[in-house]
């Protein structure tokens, strides 16, 4: 089965941590990727630390975030610092097409792991740095997380209300972003490699690959100076455009009336007829106008309905809108679990978790997720001995060592 | 790097972005839009506040690096004329409603029969199948649908978007990435095939896995101004300062531990806080508040002088700070600071494009990544309506009356 998958034939050494990294490796081991992530037992993987952890219990191995990043990799401890370690390594990077490391820009340079190092051993290598900022520049040892990367290029500012202190987007939004430039990245150089037989280094800035997210608004300023604002949930096209309460404790659903159409539809949904021939809502442009008392009048209707049974209520005269979810409701989404969204997998330790599945389908080769993130260091003894062919007298000298930790 | 592959971008405005990072990484890309311009181009902002196709700024931004043709796939000349152009394209990439390719006869299944190797990528707002294929979407509905909406936002008011639209970029981005990832086996097969991309799903990447809460029965967490609610916590991340806001990640734990160890020293060596405060167990923190070992309004205490710390200093102090100690602290800057950035400076981030039409040259964000043996160049400023028809058209054989004709019939 396993070389029925696209990316069968690739073999990456992932030296990333946190989000942005191994969410990208995470895709292409769903799609057949022989994927061997290292950790040092010395610093474990960030994301170990982040919830939500299964069952509230804050073990090293209960991190949801792990768990869903790291699906389908084998696990190896290394100590990449101890110089019987950095061997170990370089032997991967053998082994590997490619080498995706997430560090900051010291590190690699620090243990002799740089491009440049592991060019010399093995020249048709593709190397993929992510970090926040990128390698170069005199920001470029500033390390973090995504949501430090979220505040400084610009998307934290854009979230929230004009009259309240910026609330951003949720969390590290720029490990949401990278990901899928970073996977397209490893790809398209493999690509390159197998038509000249080049390798090739791709330095990423986790901040300059998500600034494309905000290609309007930096346009705008470029071209006209004009400084984008959040602006809550209005919209520059629709109205009503917004997040309206519903009965129940922190229940809402979100209605956007994209032209006359679906505003006329809408009131009479609601039972607000005499709102479609008011004059303050007569045209698309009105209705932007006067969206706070718009906004007023719709809330006052919700609040009393059940925001699932609102949804196919305004769905079904085919207006946008629906609940917003959490997790509870995400889970019992009749389309997610259509889609097969929530994957149910086996922890060495943990027992029976679940990850997300893969986000699209491929029709021929789906994604196949059946191995769970490992523990630490739980396929140590499989990567030394059936991928690097290393003799057990070799595996003893390496734990004497202290190369595995 | 896909200088050899030829791309049919057919997307309207919720799958510009794909076709453009193929065509950053070098595919031949051809924006097939209906006779008029794409409906993407009536979305603002405009190039001097002036409405027109040939102005949108939304346009510019996800459309560089393409060609651009006319064609009107409700007729069956334009119908037939697709059909020409999908029979040696690499990859199709669309974004209708699910149903309306297959209504007329261009969908999946049509266009697989004439080109087997044809990667065909259709962008929709919950996947091609399902109870909820055929919903009428929008941004803020496909943010609600997929999780990260309700843990964003302020506690007592509704929960908030980013206002640039964002659903749709998610999912073009993770469209372009599993196109790369078909055709690489289809470079082993040859054979293409269908890639099904939920926009629902791919924002779902954007709970930061919180959407998994409720499955690994764990306690679901809350939006908060500045912050977020995590069972009793109130965690801060946003602070004021002197002149604005920081991000800062004040964090315990093995890993984030020792970054607050280092910001409680500087607070500490300035007077704010004493030195049993400063040696608190930054690294077992979170756990002594779950088990009531650290009552919880120490930790409201913490943050008070946290707050005062920061609020007496600048943005720039204290990006300067975090780099020289190694603190995780961040200006939350506005789009104007992000244009300005020292740092995108030194990297040659910013690209000039000339756009002739106009006699402007504007700058545009630059390359995702820099690849040392094949980077990404701006090869084409975003196309006019229809401006390479012409080159197009004659390859496949028509000629300039046939063109015409096919113009006034209102086929191209």
């Amino acid at each position: 089965m396993a070389d029925q998958l696209p990316l069968s034939d690739i073999r990456i050494l992932d030296m990333m941590w946190v989000m942005a990294g191994p969410a990208s490796t995470r895709v292409l081991a769903d799609y057949g990727a022989h994927v061997v992530r290292v950790e040092s037992s010395r610093r474990f993987d960030t994301a170990r630390t982040i919830g939500p952890f299964q069952k509230n219990q804050i073990t090293t191995e209960s991190s949801g975030l792990f768990l869903n990043m790291n699906a389908g990799k084998l696990g190896i401890t290394i100590d990449p610092g101890n110089p019987k370690g950095r061997e170990i390594v370089l032997d991967l990077v053998r082994w590997a097409d490619v080498v995706a490391e997430s560090f900051s820009p010291r590190a690699m340079r620090k243990w002799g792991l740089d491009y440049e190092a592991l060019r010399a051993i093995k020249p048709e290598i593709v190397m993929l740095s992510s970090c926040l900022m990128g390698q170069t520049g005199p920001l470029a040892s500033f390390a973090g997380y995504g949501n430090l990367a979220a505040a400084i290029s610009g998307f934290f500012n854009l979230g929230g209300w004009p009259d309240r202190a910026p609330c951003g987007p949720f969390g590290a939004y720029t490990d949401y972003v990278s990901p899928r430039l970073a996977a397209s990245a490893m790809l398209a150089a493999l690509e390159w490699r197998d038509r000249t037989g080049e390798g090739q280094y791709i330095d990423l800035s986790q901040a300059e690959a998500s600034l494309s997210f905000l290609g309007p608004a930096l346009l705008d300023y470029t071209a006209n100076g004009r400084v984008a604002q959040r602006s809550g949930n209005s919209d520059c096209v629709m109205a009503p455009h917004g997040i309206y309460p519903c009965a129940g404790d922190d229940r809402w659903i979100a209605i956007a009336c994209r032209d006359d159409h679906d505003w006329t539809a809408l009131c009479e949904s609601l039972g607000l007829s005499e709102l479609s021939g008011d004059p303050r809502f007569g045209s698309l442009a009105a209705r932007r106008e006067n969206h706070v008392d718009l906004d007023a009048l719709i809330s006052d209707r919700t609040r009393g309905l059940d925001p699932l049974e609102l949804q196919l209520r305004l769905q079904n005269r085919q207006i946008p809108a629906h609940q917003v979810h959490n997790s509870a409701e995400a889970v019992t989404d009749p389309q997610l679990a259509h889609r097969g969204h929530f994957v149910p997998l086996e922890h060495s330790t943990l027992g029976p978790i679940v990850v997300e599945g893969s986000r699209f389908r491929l029709s021929r080769t789906p994604a196949r997720v059946n191995r769970a993130a490992p523990a630490i260091g739980q396929d140590t003894q499989y990567v030394l001995q059936k991928i690097l062919g290393y003799s057990e007298e070799r595996i003893t000298e390496l734990v004497a060592a202290g190369a595995l930790e | 790097m896909l200088s050899p592959y030829q791309v049919l971008d057919l997307t309207n405005e919720r799958g510009l972005l794909c076709g453009q990072i193929l065509g950053d990484l070098g595919a031949d890309v051809i924006k097939i839009e209906p006779p008029g311009g794409s409906r993407a181009r009536s979305f603002g902002p405009f190039l001097d506040d002036r409405q027109g196709p040939e102005k949108s700024l939304y346009w510019w931004a996800f459309n560089r690096n393409k060609r651009s043709i006319t064609l009107n796939l409700d007729k069956p000349e334009g119908r037939t004329i697709l059909e020409q152009l999908a029979s040696k394209a690499h990859f199709l990439i669309e974004s209708e409603t699910p149903g309306e390719m297959a209504a007329r006869a261009l969908g999946y299944e049509n266009l697989a029969s004439l080109n087997p190797a044809l990667v065909y990528v259709s962008i929709s707002p919950f996947g091609q199948d399902g109870p909820k294929a055929r919903y009428a979407d929008a941004d803020l509905v496909v943010l609600a649908a997929g999780g990260p909406l309700i843990i964003g936002g302020d506690e007592d008011r509704a929960p908030v978007r980013v206002s640039v639209p964002q659903a749709y970029l998610h999912a073009s981005a993770e469209a372009a990435m599993a196109a790369l990832i078909a055709h690489r086996e289809r470079q082993r097969s040859g054979r293409g095939q269908h890639v099904d991309v939920s926009a629902q799903q791919a924002v779902a990447q954007a709970t930061q896995s919180y959407i998994l809460s409720v499955p690994l029965e764990s306690d679901q967490i809350q939006r908060m101004s500045g912050g977020v609610k995590v069972g009793p916590l109130k965690v801060q991340l946003v602070w004021q300062v002197r002149d604005g806001n920081v991000a800062v990640v004040f964090l315990f734990g093995s890993a984030i531990g020792p970054y607050t160890r280092r910001l409680m020293e500087i607070v500490h060596a300035e007077g704010y806080c004493d030195e049993a405060t400063l040696n608190k167990d930054w690294l077992r923190y979170t756990e002594l508040m779950l088990s009531g070992q650290e009552p919880l309004a120490e930790y409201e205490r913490l943050k008070g002088i946290v707050g005062q710390f920061l609020a007496g200093k600048t943005k720039t102090e204290l990006l300067e700070l975090a780099l020289k100690c190694g603190l995780l602290i961040a200006p939350v800057t506005t789009i104007e600071e992000v244009v300005n950035s020292p740092q995108l400076a030194a990297r040659g981030f910013w690209t000039e494009v000339h756009h002739p039409e106009v006699g402007r040259t504007i700058r545009y964000a630059g390359p995702f990544a820099k690849f040392s043996r094949s980077p990404i160049r701006q090869r084409r400023r975003p196309p006019m309506i229809g401006e390479h028809n012409r080159e197009i058209y004659f390859q496949l054989g028509y000629s300039d009356p046939q063109l015409e004709s096919m113009q006034r019939r209102g086929v191209i």
